[in-house]
């Protein structure tokens, strides 16, 4: 008779943890949910879209809004925000091409070179940290500052796109080990590593407890500056990373990449779920927010959405996501 | 009294710090002063380094920017009263500038003012009612709504602005009145002395420092606080639509890269001026004295004959100075 084996209650009884886990997982539930359907919804008006080589290319170009993305969790967690990473990644970029072509495309410098370069998001993200930890300024707009700084400097290095990257450097973006991309395996190794870092370690917790409340963090003799540095020490060196990988997409020091990176690496974490009041949120939903990031993209191409509203579609959906989640706000 | 007494509860990144009298009243007088003494230093400095700077056409350049920079502060400064920023300002200039100069081919141009302001007001009102009545983080709703105005403004000129600059916009900028002054340094002084008028002398005003400085207690005192913080949002963006015309009156045609550094710009300069992020302190004196700073640095870069790029690390390099300086003075007095 009915398609309920039961008393209603034991139904409820038997679902319980589902709708538990859903109630304290909601943002991600929901994130996930969103891409399956857009990705169904896709698969039936493209075909395309939906083989498996385009698939692997989703996750293949997430590469430099993911690594950005996931340093960027970090700081948000914190409860601040870095609108450097777009400016690192660009400088990190121009500077390593700057010396490669000085060297007249030495390809023995390559990985000399690729540590020269995260050091420079290490560096980079210190001053960062230094600056929001000890001025006692909003992190929002010193970062802002920072950027302009660093945009100015990149014009500098040069206004002309560089040329002269070796040849094997080039091939990194395409490499492959065996059949997985190495775009895909260095991404899964910073995810897991960031993951495992702000779930298990004592110094990732202390994230959560500073973006969370900071005086209680403080009576947990919790060194907030410390924490708050690692934090912009740690985006600094992904965003540097993404750097990295850009060049070798591009094939030139392009003084115009990035651009627009660090506003898409907060809708990414938004999207995601982080609070941007900070002290809530996590990995796993900043990777469904780039996923979802990249596969728009992917769709509108598919889609063959005119390229003068792709940027009013991507703002309507960042007006959404931001109005859709509600934080409490203490006056 | 010789040192601030310090209250218990307050838990600081600094503490081994212990302010005294002289280092609170000190970066307190630097915080609101900074800016005026520097521009009169920069103009003594100018007249020695680069006596270029006092061709008359430069002056009347130099004029023209701090008048516009000093509109869309303006709108920037009341905003940063009460504790909420706008980073839409520098892609509404465009937006506000593209609208007019494009409908007023067919339609009347009063017509296509009111047009622009109505725009204008309803992206300040989706600003106000984001950031007070779903509390988004007034940086993420202002910059989302860059990028929302920034695609809007390419699906609405498909990538081409047309047109020519209507009379009107050249009339509010750079003709001349009586002879040398330009247009728009009349409409930065009768806009400032409006606003000053209202945070001086009227309830609109009061309730603007009050809800920054506290909004808890000003929402004790019967303030509609959502009204307010709503309010400031439109009267920004409509202040920064009407900077948007006088830049374009002053370029003379249309450029869809227009007022792009004017968000960065239009911060800084209110910060350098005294206001802080926190709300409830600061002023349209020490604005007006931050945008002619701004505008007197930027302008040496061009007459010095630096490369550009200095402009940008000069914005950059005052934003972080001033945000800095604000913050620790802010901290300072609130222990």
């Amino acid at each position: 008779m009915s398609i309920l084996t039961g008393t209603p209650k034991e139904y409820v009884d038997r679902w319980r943890p589902v709708f538990a886990f859903i109630r304290k997982n909601g943002s991600i539930v929901l994130i996930y949910g969103i891409i399956l359907i857009i990705a169904l919804w896709a698969s039936i008006f493209s075909p395309a879209f939906r083989s498996a080589p385009n698939m692997v290319n989703i996750l293949r170009q997430s590469i430099i809004i993911g690594l950005i993305a996931i340093g960027q969790s970090v700081v948000v967690i914190t409860g601040g925000m870095d609108f450097t990473v777009a400016m690192v990644a660009r400088t990190t970029a121009l500077t390593i091409a700057t010396i490669f072509l000085y060297s007249h495309s030495n390809s023995d410098l390559i990985i000399p070179l690729i540590f020269l370069g995260i050091g420079i998001g290490l560096i980079l993200g210190l001053i960062n940290g230094v600056l929001v930890t000890y001025t006692h300024a909003n992190p929002f707009v010193i970062t802002f500052g920072v950027a302009n700084i660093l945009r100015g400097i990149d014009l500098a290095i040069s206004q002309n796109p560089i040329r002269g990257i070796p040849a094997p450097y080039l091939k990194i973006y395409d490499a492959q080990i065996g059949i997985v991309p190495v775009n895909i395996i260095v991404m899964a190794l910073v995810w897991f590593a960031a993951w495992i870092f702000t779930t298990r370690t004592r110094p990732g917790r202390a994230l959560f407890a500073v973006g969370g409340s900071e005086r209680i963090a403080r009576l947990s003799a919790i060194r907030i500056n410390w924490t708050l540095v690692m934090a912009y020490v740690f985006s600094g060196a992904c965003a540097a990373l993404a750097g990295l990988f850009l060049l070798s997409r591009n094939g030139v020091g392009d003084p115009a990449a990035a651009e627009g990176m660090e506003f898409q690496s907060v809708v990414a974490v938004a999207l995601g779920g982080i609070s941007l009041y900070g002290g809530k949120g996590s990995m796993i939903g900043t990777l469904g927010g780039v996923l979802l990031i990249a596969m728009l993209w992917n769709v509108f191409n598919f889609m063959h959405v005119d390229i003068y509203y792709q940027q009013l579609l991507l703002g309507l959906v960042v007006l959404i996501a931001v109005a859709a989640y509600k934080s409490p706000r203490s006056l | 009294m010789n040192s601030i007494p310090v209250k218990p509860n307050v838990f600081s990144r600094f503490t081994t710090l212990r302010a005294n009298q002289r280092l609170v009243s000190g970066v307190d007088w630097a915080g609101k002063w900074a800016a005026p003494i520097l521009d009169i230093l920069i103009l003594i400095l100018a007249g020695f380094i680069a006596p270029a700077f006092y061709n008359p056409e430069n002056l009347k350049t130099v004029g023209i920017q701090i008048a516009i920079l000093g509109v869309v502060a303006i709108g920037q400064t009341v905003v940063l009263l009460v504790r909420s920023i706008d980073l839409s300002v520098g892609m509404l200039m465009a937006l506000g500038a593209v609208i007019v100069v494009q409908t007023q081919e067919g339609a009347s141009i009063p017509l296509a003012l009111i047009e622009a302001f109505l725009t204008a007001a309803a992206i300040g009102l989706i600003i106000g009612l984001l950031v007070t009545k779903r509390q988004v983080p007034p940086f993420v709703a202002t910059f989302g709504m860059m990028v929302f105005i920034q695609g809007a403004r390419l699906a609405y000129s498909h990538g081409q602005a047309s047109g020519t600059v209507p009379e009107l916009l050249r009339a509010i900028s750079i003709n001349p009145l009586g002879g040398f002054l330009p247009a728009a340094l009349v409409v930065w002084v009768l806009a400032n002395l409006a606003v000053l008028f209202v945070l001086k002398l009227t309830p609109v005003g009061r309730w603007i420092y009050a809800v920054g400085g506290n909004p808890a207690a000003a929402r004790y005192a019967g303030i509609n606080i959502d009204a307010v913080v709503i309010g400031a949002h439109i009267f920004c963006s409509m202040s920064a639509l009407l900077g948007g015309l006088m830049l374009s009156g002053y370029i003379g045609y249309l450029d869809l890269g227009l007022g792009a550094d004017y968000n960065t710009n239009a911060i800084a300069a209110v910060v350098v001026g005294g206001t802080t992020f926190t709300g409830g302190r600061g002023n349209l004196y020490g604005t007006a004295a931050g945008v002619v700073l701004l505008i007197l640095l930027l302008n040496l870069v061009v007459v010095l004959g630096l490369p550009i790029n200095w402009q940008l690390a000069m914005q950059g390099l005052v934003l972080v100075a001033a945000t800095a300086l604000q913050g620790f003075r802010q901290f300072l007095l609130n222990r």
